[in-house]
């Protein structure tokens, strides 16, 4: 069967082995996904959908967090199979879902999370991609292949170190060159442009263009519409599994129009009630002091009593490290973090607490929460008594908090890896925001929530301001930070480029976070990955 | 999308039996109940068939065992006697094994505890005091130099990274030079032919009048719930559990998970330790070169089928020491090697962590 | 200090050598491919008894060394399907089956040799052909782990098994070979012990070299000619140690039958804290849990 398909594809390849194919090649489906369903447990992540991906054409997929955009594509690249529904590539049903398989078959996935073996050189990873024979080809040669299709396609990586130690830009463009030496013909891209500054987007894009030009199909997962409208020609949008717009040619739509596919005809519910808030209360309560650490290049921060700081930038470019140093896991290398004139400890998380400082880890399943405990024991973290309580009255102890919070769940006997992301969230709320705390960090407090959720969160986070603490957040989404920050500062390359107030303007934001400096503040080196 | 329909706080379910297995859990059940019993029977299984190809009858083999167990002059106590130092090394692993700190170096916490004791209660002018002193100090010593022992183990791990698992196994070989050098040299008695320490006379542990076994086997039994309460509702036995689930979280949160670390390999030393001095000065009477019998070892299997909860580790011990116990009696009738009880136990761990491996598959697969 | 350059010292630290570099090599391949192997010791222990039966049956202790890799390779199938396939926790299960190991072989060892009296000797394979086996066995290693494409996706599988599956290659199958070859040549270890030099096969003979070559694996950071200078380095100690219990010296001989043994402890500890394990090693590999 698989004998049959590779024959099949080198014979396509064959054909197409003039480097730029004929415009005959343009609009020619090389697959056809229909009607594909895929359910998780209870979660439906995909309820029947289809996809055509043409020759010669970028084809955007859109789609809010959990839309189901990551799961089609995984299923086209063989990492997961359908429950339902049929996939063609290149005219061929496709039976057994293997990502060898699908890889010889043309598709090639570059994933959120790439998938380098960071120990290895850049070449090194070019070769564990390419099946040859078993004997290895030469340093010399593979980096020659390296330089080759480096030069051909535009897309510099240097060799001389770990691939893991490259940067996010260089990593991706590695991952590309993988993908066209294994002759991809399908190229499927999963938010490609999250990780990277607008520049290094743009050419992106640009490059993406070329490929596209050469008679290859592409599909590109994100949720910014100015890409869309930059280079796709076709776009599809789902959402909660379903396909609001499929198939349809980018010119034909507009903005307004996608953005509302996108969350849906009911109001987001994004909260926006900063404008009726008083702002901040008091004088400065949190103060972050030539903060270095990793990445983080010494930055001061000042958060008053009542005020919501929102601090927004590209993920990666010093955000881990602000939350590691301000939570006190990590030891910062200079600096320190003072609270109400005194420092906050480090490596002592239960002195931290007792300070009145409360953490909303980014990853609430590593910091925030014990997944094979009961809800009741999860409520305890960080602040568990000498001798606790007998398991029934711990447990009965737990169901107020658990209903004040509407944290859904079977009971407090439930263990916290049961609960749903936005449960989860709460039950973190629960325990940190309990007692007036005096500060919050909150990092990335409403990632992956559906907007119901989201909006509880937002909430919460917005009353511990108006309760007169000091509230650090960290955010991904800039819209979210726009509605509930009273200043923001954006980060970019491990420094401050720029800090807002309201009314926000979001193309000055936009270049900080490019790296650009704005509004005085001066910036060495810029974006870290110079090419 | 998230959001279930489940009302907030449902009640448990009525149905009483449903209400039971809700209680327990059923893979709670599963793990604890379950995989252990399934694991003996098959190695019983098992070990009947190695039986029958030595042409004897498996039936009437494990009935002896059982006899000579329960009704054999001596059997009961011996039991006791013989899961003693596997109850107490067992209940510190399951301490460590919470934790997922896996030490194996009981075996050599064991005899440095024997070690250590049997210097302090034999040294010139200390045997001497009274058997009540003397046995009330050569526990503390013992539960120390076990403790210090394991606890090196775990400083190199936390402070160096070396990995637990092999350093507080070197350590074992190393315990075992120390032991050999004592009682050849160090405090050996100079009256003795045989490299062997002096009788440890006053400091010999009582016995148990009916049970007819030495104190030890008491403190065992005592120390069952005490670790079960600390480690049920206890601050300590919270992170021990924590830093099992999810060390990061524990750091995030708690405490730095390197104390907890260093704690559970002092407490598995102690155990250790107290058992090296309970069985010298319970049941040998003096310290040989032969002390290293594999009571750490098995252990091990202990603790592990004893499903790492306390009272489980008393049962397993329990019923460990009673299998040999009951083969050696039945060694007496019937013509089989000494080491087949040794298979037998070592087949129903291999069983508990195959049957593990199989609920969490099972649990994922539905 | 002059024992240690008498010419028969070395001799007796490459003797002694010889089986822990083997079964080091083998547990290196496991753990590259990120499976951390602690039955080793257990799989010694087998292929020791495999080789002295094959060896007392057939009189040729080559053929020993044979039935050494075949019951090796043997073990290491039943650990790869308690490992890999049943991802069970891998601390756990190897001491498991290093603990059915040591009652096994000492159980059948008894059925069939003890119970009828004196054990007798096997013809035993000179120290140094052992030496030459060893060489080729590093040599063959270090091309397949660092020249071919097994060695790359085997080296892969153990930092970032995601990567190599979504590269279409079977992680099950590479972690599977991987315990393949490392119970052989722990098997071949085991069996090298017995119809070496020594030509005996006694209860528990291997005396704890499988955890030693464990460590040396560490000490070695993952590379096979430095595991075998370490195996060397422990050998060394070793003959060092037997060395001196004949002799009077005010040092006891206890310090040296320790040696060895804190030796690795403090290779162990110098080397622990470089980076080069393998990022996976010990984590089951379930696909799509990132």
């Amino acid at each position: 069967m698989t004998a049959s398909v590779v024959t099949e594809i080198d014979a396509d390849r064959a054909s197409s082995a003039s480097p730029a194919p004929g415009p005959a090649d343009r609009g020619e489906a090389l697959v056809r996904m229909v009607d594909i369903r895929r359910s998780f447990g209870a979660t439906v992540a995909l309820d029947g959908v289809e996809l055509s991906l043409r020759s010669g054409e970028i084809h955007a997929l859109l789609g809010a967090n959990g839309a189901g955009k990551t799961t089609l594509m995984r299923i086209l690249a063989g990492l997961d199979r359908p429950d339902e529904g049929t996939v063609e590539v290149f005219g061929r049903t496709i039976t057994r879902f293997d990502p060898g398989a699908l890889r010889r078959a043309g598709v090639a996935l570059v994933q959120q999370h790439f998938t380098l073996v960071p120990t290895l050189t850049a070449s090194e990873n070019l070769v564990l991609a390419r099946p040859t024979g078993q004997v290895l080809p030469s340093r010399r040669q593979a980096r020659e292949r390296l330089d080759e299709l480096a030069g051909r396609f535009g897309l510099a990586v240097r060799d001389d170190v770990p691939a893991g130690r490259l940067s996010v830009g260089e990593q991706q463009r590695l991952e590309l060159l993988r993908a066209l030496d294994a002759d991809a013909r399908i190229l499927l891209l999963d938010e490609p442009t999250a990780v990277l500054t607008d520049q290094e987007a743009e050419v992106l894009l640009r490059v993406c263009r070329g490929l596209a030009a050469e008679g290859r199909a592409l599909a590109i997962i994100t949720h910014r519409l100015a890409e869309v409208f930059a280079g796709c020609d076709r776009v599809t949008v789902l959402r909660e599994g379903r396909e609001v717009v499929s198939d349809a040619p980018v010119v034909e739509r507009s903005r307004a129009d996608l953005a509302t596919a996108m969350i849906g005809a009911e109001s987001s519910g994004t909260f926006t009630d900063r404008a009726e808030r008083g702002g901040p209360s008091g004088g400065p309560r949190l103060r972050v002091e030539g903060l270095r650490l990793g990445r983080l290049a010494g930055i001061d921060l000042e958060v008053g009593s009542g005020e919501v700081l929102g601090i927004a930038g590209v993920d990666g470019n010093g955000q881990a490290e602000l939350e590691a140093a301000l939570s006190g896991r990590s030891v910062p290398e200079a600096g320190g973090v003072l609270l109400d004139g005194a420092p906050v400890p480090v490596g002592d998380p239960r002195a931290r607490r007792a300070k009145g400082f409360a953490y909303v880890p980014s990853d609430r399943y590593q910091w925030g929460l014990i997944r094979a405990m009961d809800l009741a024991d999860n409520l305890e973290l960080g602040r568990v008594p000498v001798w606790r309580a007998r398991r029934k009255v711990r447990r009965e102890r737990a169901r107020p908090d658990l209903a004040a919070w509407d944290v859904r769940t079977a009971g407090p006997q439930a263990r916290a890896g049961t609960l749903s992301g936005g449960n989860a969230q709460k039950l973190v709320l629960a325990r940190e925001l309990d007692g007036e705390p005096h500060a919050v960090l909150a990092c990335y407090p409403t990632r992956g929530l559906d907007p119901g959720a989201s909006d509880a969160v937002s909430r919460r986070l917005v009353g511990c301001a108006e309760a007169g603490a000091a509230v650090l957040w960290i955010g991904a989404e800039l819209d979210e930070l726009l509605a509930v920050a009273d200043r923001i500062v954006v980060l970019a390359a491990g420094r401050v480029t720029g800090t807002f107030l309201p009314p926000y303007d979001r193309e000055r934001i936009g270049l900080a976070m490019a790296g650009e400096t704005v509004a005085g503040e001066t910036v060495a080196g810029g974006g870290e990955d110079a090419p | 999308m998230t959001a279930t329909t489940v009302p907030a706080l449902t009640r448990p379910n009525r149905n009483p039996l449903a209400a039971v297995v809700a209680r327990a859990g059923a893979d709670g059940l599963v793990t604890a109940v379950l995989v252990p019993v399934g694991a003996v029977l098959a190695a019983l299984l098992l070990g009947a068939v190695l039986i029958v190809s030595e042409g004897e009858n498996p039936l009437a083999v494990y009935w002896e065992v059982v006899r000579g167990v329960l009704w054999e002059p001596r059997g009961l106590s011996n039991t006791a006697t013989a899961a003693t130092p596997l109850v107490l090394i067992g209940l510190g692993y399951a301490v460590a094994y919470r934790a997922k700190v896996f030490t194996i170096g009981g075996e050599g916490q064991y005899l440095v505890g024997a070690v250590a004791s049997t210097a302090w209660v034999t040294a010139a002018g200390v045997r001497d005091l009274p058997g009540p002193v003397l046995v009330v100090t050569g526990i503390v010593v013992a539960v120390v130099a076990g403790a210090l022992w394991s606890g090196l183990a775990g400083w190199l791990g936390v402070r160096f990274g070396a990995s637990i698992v092999i350093s507080s196994l070197m350590l074992v070989y190393v315990a075992d030079a120390l032991l050999q050098w004592a009682v050849r040299d160090g405090i050996r008695d100079p009256e003795s032919f045989i490299p062997a320490s002096r009788q440890i006379g006053d400091a010999t542990l009582p016995t148990i009048p009916r049970l007819d076994t030495h104190l030890g086997f008491l403190l065992a039994v005592v120390l069952v719930p005490v670790v079960g309460v600390l480690v049920a509702r206890h601050r300590g036995g919270y992170r021990i559990d924590a830093l099992g689930f999810n060390r990061s979280a524990l750091d995030a949160n708690e405490v730095d998970s390197r104390r907890i670390v260093l704690l559970v390999m002092l407490v598995a030393g102690a155990f250790a330790g107290l058992a090296g001095f309970t069985e010298t000065a319970g049941v040998n009477g003096r310290l040989g070169a032969e002390a290293s019998v594999g009571f750490g070892w098995q252990a091990i299997i202990v603790a592990l089928v004893g499903r790492l909860q306390p009272v489980g580790v008393l049962l397993a011990g329990l019923g460990l020491a009673g299998l040999t116990i009951g083969f050696e009696v039945s060694q007496r009738t019937y013509d089989l090697p000494s080491s087949l009880v040794g298979v037998i136990t070592a087949l129903i761990v291999v069983f508990v962590v195959v049957g593990d491996a199989l609920a969490v598959r099972g649990r994922e697969g539905r | 200090m002059d024992v240690l350059l008498q010419f028969s010292t070395l001799e007796a630290a490459i003797r002694l050598a010889i089986p822990v570099a083997l079964a080091a090599l083998g547990a290196l391949v496991c753990e590259r491919a990120g499976v951390l192997n602690l039955g080793l010791e257990g799989q010694m222990l087998a292929g020791a008894l495999a080789g002295y039966a094959a060896a007392e049956a057939t009189g040729s202790p080559w053929l020993g060394l044979l039935a050494g890799i075949v019951v090796g390779l043997l073990t290491g199938l039943v650990l790869s399907v308690l490992l890999v396939t049943l991802r069970a926790n891998q601390v756990v299960t190897g001491i498991a089956f290093t603990l059915l190991a040591v009652s096994a072989t000492t159980y059948v060892f008894q059925l069939q040799y003890s119970i009828g009296g004196v054990t007798p000797r096997v013809n035993r394979i000179g120290m140094w052909s052992l030496a030459v086996l060893v060489l080729v066995a590093v040599a063959v290693l270090w091309f397949v782990l660092e020249r071919t494409r097994f060695g790359l996706t085997v080296t892969a599988v153990g930092e970032a098994p995601a990567a190599v599956d979504a590269l279409g290659y079977r992680v099950d199958r590479l972690r599977w070979s991987a315990l393949a070859i490392c119970g052989g040549l722990a098997g071949l270890g085991g069996a090298a012990l017995v119809c070496g030099p020594l030509g005996l096969f006694i209860e528990g003979v291997t005396g704890g070299r499988g955890w030693v070559a464990l460590a040396l694996v560490v000490f070695a950071g993952w590379r096979p000619f430095p595991a075998v200078a370490g195996a060397l380095l422990f050998g060394l100690s070793d003959a060092v140690q037997l060395r001196l219990q004949g002799t009077a010296t005010s040092i006891p001989y206890e310090v040296f039958l320790a040696l060895p043994y804190v030796v690795t402890l403090v290779a162990l500890v110098l080397r622990a804290r470089s980076s080069r394990a393998p990022a996976a090693l010990g984590v089951p590999y379930v696909r799509g849990a990132l």
